[in-house]
This record gives structure tokens, sequence and C-alpha cells, in this order.
């Protein structure tokens, strides 16, 4: 590439990071030997670092939240929606009762917790939002009926992973048939996912 | 992205696609400054973005369940916000979105970009420079070094071909040395 062409193609996104394994490689062999291209990758990195300070948008603005949320309260979607007239406030109260209950059932449950990103044993795993209102005990027999497993959780978001040891990754309609057992469990389960 | 946090924002927007209010003003607070930068950049108008980034979230709220997970959240909503600011632009002006200006053709700078430079005032002569690049240069520029994407995932959201993603970006960065008085080196088109 040296002598012949320059990557000035590439260098910006070599500069921001994105490149993939062989474009890089390739970018790096030739800024090995081309000092050109070298002073090149400072410009576009100063660039770079001017560009991002020269936008600050500020904190999130609340105000421009409630507008948000008043509008979508009057627009039509596509899904039908299900019945939620929880206040949010209360409901944000429960979640810490309920996921301060899960984590101390959890602790008590150590080996079957795995870290997240360890490969695990094989099964089907579920993201769940387990509902504001239900009880550590009603958890625990959906958990066992379908001997379920947490592996993660909660996030930030309150969702734990759940695996399903006994279904093999493959087999989607016993997945999906899980998963609406899981969805229809009301009152203990406020939303579930395949993962 | 982690295998968790890539998970949590798919489960949000299925949170929003099932009518969860709380998921809609997480997603807002993760994504709105973004997409209001995005919007600055391209509408250069801060009532304009505002008003434009709201119709975005609107979008999101409406569109949720279309969501197919097969890219990340950002560039799914960055999409939507390029395609709200095009029509934004059109109702301003209805040339605007074929506004591809040539890098030659920029205003000189003028005298003392070097020593704007050297006061510490480079990013404010950043963002003037970058307002007199093209709509179609500017976007490019922002999503590269602001938003730190890759070329494939700027063609995603500006539905081009990559190769046309880098060739702004080849001219763009030749209009803003040019701005800045920058060093130059010596050039040949990509």
């Amino acid at each position: 590439m040296n002598g012949v062409a320059h990557p000035d193609e590439l260098l910006p996104w070599y500069a921001n990071r994105t490149l993939a394994h062989a474009e890089r490689e390739a970018v790096e062999a030739h800024l090995r030997s081309c000092a050109r291209c070298r002073g090149e990758l400072a410009l576009l990195a100063e660039l770079r670092t001017k560009v991002k300070q020269s936008m600050d948008t500020g904190a999130p603005d609340d105000l421009g939240l409630q507008r948000l949320l008043r509008e979508a309260r009057r627009t039509q979607r596509g899904p039908a929606r299900p019945a939620r007239r929880i206040a949010l406030a209360a409901a944000a109260g429960v979640v810490i009762v309920v996921q301060a209950a899960l984590i101390g059932w959890l602790a008590t449950r150590e080996p079957a917790i795995e870290p997240l990103g360890e490969s695990g044993p094989a099964g089907v795993v579920l993201q769940v939002r387990f509902d504001p209102a239900a009880t550590e005990a009603r958890v625990r027999a959906l958990l066992q009926e379908h001997d379920a497993v947490v592996i993660d959780g909660p996030s930030a978001l309150g969702i734990y992973r759940v695996r399903l040891p006994g279904l093999q990754v493959g087999d989607r309609m016993a997945a999906q048939k899980a998963l609406a057992e899981f969805r229809a469990a009301r009152g203990v389960v406020a939303q579930a996912e395949l993962q | 992205m982690t295998a968790q946090a890539a998970a949590d924002e798919t489960m949000l927007i299925a949170g929003i696609a099932r009518g969860r209010e709380q998921d809609l003003a997480e997603f807002y607070r993760r994504y709105h400054g973004r997409v209001y930068a995005f919007l600055l950049r391209r509408l250069g108008d801060a009532a304009d973005a505002a008003e434009t980034a709201n119709e975005v979230m609107l979008e999101v709220w409406r569109g949720a369940a279309r969501f197919e997970g097969r890219s990340r959240p950002l560039t799914w909503v960055l999409g939507i916000a390029q395609h709200k600011a095009l029509d934004r632009m059109r109702r301003r002006r209805p040339d605007a979105v074929n506004d591809v200006q040539d890098a030659e053709a920029l205003p000189d700078p003028g005298a003392g970009a070097l020593e704007l430079l050297a006061q510490g005032q480079e990013a404010e002569r950043v963002r003037r420079c970058l307002e007199r690049l093209s709509d179609a240069h500017r976007a490019v520029v922002h999503l590269a070094f602001y938003e730190d994407l890759g070329y494939a995932e700027i063609a995603a959201i500006l539905q081009c071909p990559e190769g046309t993603v880098k060739t702004r970006m080849f001219h763009a960065k030749q209009g803003l040395k040019r701005c800045l008085g920058w060093a130059s080196v010596e050039e040949g088109a990509p």
C-alpha cells in the first residue's frame, strides 16, 4: 500500500477505532512506513476531539420528557396496550421491595447463579421482569414449575435472565411455549422475552 | 456493549412496544441527548432540533414493535432521526436535501484560524467550520467523530452506500482542514 496509495478512506475510521480487524491491520502496516499518513491520522484524531467538544447538549430535559409522555398517551399505536394503571411512584416502591426479596432469596442459592457472559450449560434463556406485586414465594413456584434457574440480574431495568436447562436452544416451539407460559403467569411476570 | 447491556436495550424496546411508559422514559433518558445532538448538527437550530427530537421519540413509541434487533438501538433511532431531519429540511427549503456542497466552494475562513486554535477556541472554530459544510458532509463527520460509528453503521443510518460515506468524509475533511487553516499535506481523491 505504501508508495502506491494512501488509505485515506479508512483513516477516519481507524481514528475512531471502528475498523474491522483486517482493515485495521492493513492500515497499521501502512502507518509504520508512511509519515504522511501518520500526520494525517494525528490531524483526524485532533479533529475528532474537537468535534466532541463542539457540542454540549446538557442534561436530559425533564420538561421534554413530560411533554413526550403526555403526547404518547394520546397517540394511537399498533399493538394493543395492556392495562396498566399502577401509579409509577407506588410501583417503584414495590419494585424495590420485590427485588430485595429476590436478591435475598438468590443469595441463598448462590451455586445456581452464573457470572454474566460466562458460557454456561445449554438451555433456552428468557429475560424476565417480575411483577412488582409478585411475592418471592410465587416467583419461586413459577421457576420450580419450569425447572428454571436465575442466572443473572437484576439489571438496571430490573430484568433477570432465567435459564430453562431442560429445553434445547434450537427447539423454537418449546421455547415459545415456555415463553407463553411465563407471560401467562399473571401477577408474577410483568414482561418476558426470549433472549 | 456487553451482552447484558445489549439484552437490556432490546428488552427496553420490547417494553415500549408493549406500551410501558416507564420504558419510553428510560429510552428518552438514554438517547434523547444523542438524537438532539444529531438533529442540532443537521438543522442548526435549537428549537427545530428539540421539536424534531420529540417527533423521533414519538415515532419510537409508535413503532417500537417494528424494531427487529438487527441493528443497535442507537442506529435504529438515529435512522428515524435522519428521516425526520430530511422531512423538516424539505419543509423549510425543498432543495435543501440535495445541497451537497463541494468542499472547494467553502468560503475562505479568513485570517486568524491558527490564532484562534492557539487561544483555546478550537472547539468553537470547529463548530463554525462544520456549519459551513453541506448537510450530507456534516452528518458523516458527526456520526464518525461525535458518535464514533463505523462506516457501515453510518451508511445504514443515512441509507446510502458505504463508498458514499467514505467519499463524503474525505471531502468533509478537506473542507474542514481548509476552513481551520490546518497544515496541508499532498492530497488525492480516494
